[in-house]
């Protein structure tokens, strides 16, 4: 349901009808994987009974992600020709709003950094990596932040092929991520990272972050997303 | 007397230069792209022009001067913007494609 609910915001959005909007969400053991991927070839099927790992497909682009209890999401959406990001262009997009959430880790004593295409990260490790699109005439931006997740997990679920290592260096995704919690050298917990990410999108944009339930239509177009969409196997695991 | 079909499968995981891979999976017969299925963890919007490129692609010859054509003409006719992979990307992937079993 979450992705779901990550659709119909930005819909809502365009339509004029949400205000501009930030949510912080998570999900239990999950991959979700990115709208062009292959479920097929992107995720180890067999790891994810084992561990009883979900597959969901987002509607954005971009690679896989591991989603779990220590793992916060944040989602910005606004309707197009927003004053922060009057560049329709998506790298655009990805840079000016990953500063709110590079500035919150920094507030936290993380020495986090954007590192296009889609990442960020800390000494040369991704601690969080953002997708988004540009459509229904809204701007939409989501990250999934490593706040404490099992990289155990991580790196048994995801099948990243040899090529993309190639010039990391690095024999496996588990080795090229970090978390914050091992940036900080203590425990961490998602509501002091979700914290400390509002005060940077307050900070970072000049803006004042209200908290607030979903709306009620938001709620019912979700809801009808979720049966329609991203309840179904021909949408989560097809092609 | 039937026809003999000589349809190969090929395929390739191209890495880009922008860092993003592109994963091609295409059946081929006589030189041509019969169908393609084009993955990846690349970013294109809008994101269902990707369906079109594919379906733009087939009966179209593996060379690549015809394939650089296609590819122009569907950006250019789409307006997509690709992030993580440029246009030429998706032309050397394809070309990159080798036949398997």
């Amino acid at each position: 349901m979450n992705l779901a609910v990550e659709e119909a915001i930005p819909r809502m959005v365009g339509e004029g009808k949400s205000p501009s909007t930030v949510r912080f969400w998570h999900n239990s053991n999950t991959i979700v994987i990115g709208c062009f991927q292959s479920a097929k070839l992107e995720v180890n099927m067999d790891a994810c009974k084992e561990t009883g790992t979900e597959i969901v497909r987002r509607f954005t682009g971009g690679g896989a992600v591991y989603h779990d209890s220590g793992n916060l999401n944040y989602a910005i959406s606004l309707r197009k020709g927003h004053r922060l990001v009057p560049n329709q262009n998506l790298q655009s997009v990805f840079q000016r709003l990953s500063e709110g959430a590079v500035e919150g880790l920094r507030k936290l004593g993380v020495e986090a950094e954007f590192q296009p295409v889609n990442d960020i990260q800390v000494d040369g490790k991704k601690v969080s990596g953002a997708a988004g699109s540009i459509r229904w005439n809204s701007i939409f931006h989501h990250g999934c932040i490593l706040v404490g997740s099992d990289l155990s997990i991580l790196g048994k679920v995801l099948n990243v092929p040899g090529v993309k290592l190639e010039d990391k260096h690095v024999a496996s995704v588990q080795k090229r991520v970090t978390t914050v919690r091992d940036e900080l050298g203590r425990d961490v917990s998602t509501r002091e990272v979700r914290d400390a990410i509002v005060g940077g999108i307050e900070s970072c944009y000049g803006v004042r972050v209200e908290s607030g339930e979903l709306m009620k239509e938001e709620v019912g177009l979700a809801e009808e997303l979720y049966q329609t969409k991203y309840s179904r196997l021909e949408w989560n695991l097809e092609p | 007397m039937s026809a003999t079909k000589l349809e190969r499968l090929r395929s390739a995981d191209y890495k880009a230069p922008g860092g993003k891979l592109v994963r091609v999976r295409l059946k081929e017969e006589q030189g041509q792209i019969r169908s393609i299925r084009i993955t990846g963890d690349f970013f294109l919007v809008p994101e269902e022009s990707l369906g079109k490129l594919e379906k733009m692609l087939e009966d179209v010859p593996l060379r690549e001067a015809e394939l650089r054509l296609l590819v122009d003409r569907f950006f250019r006719g789409t307006g997509a913007q690709g992030l993580g992979v440029a246009h030429d990307d998706f032309v050397k992937a394809i070309l990159s494609a080798k036949e398997t079993v």
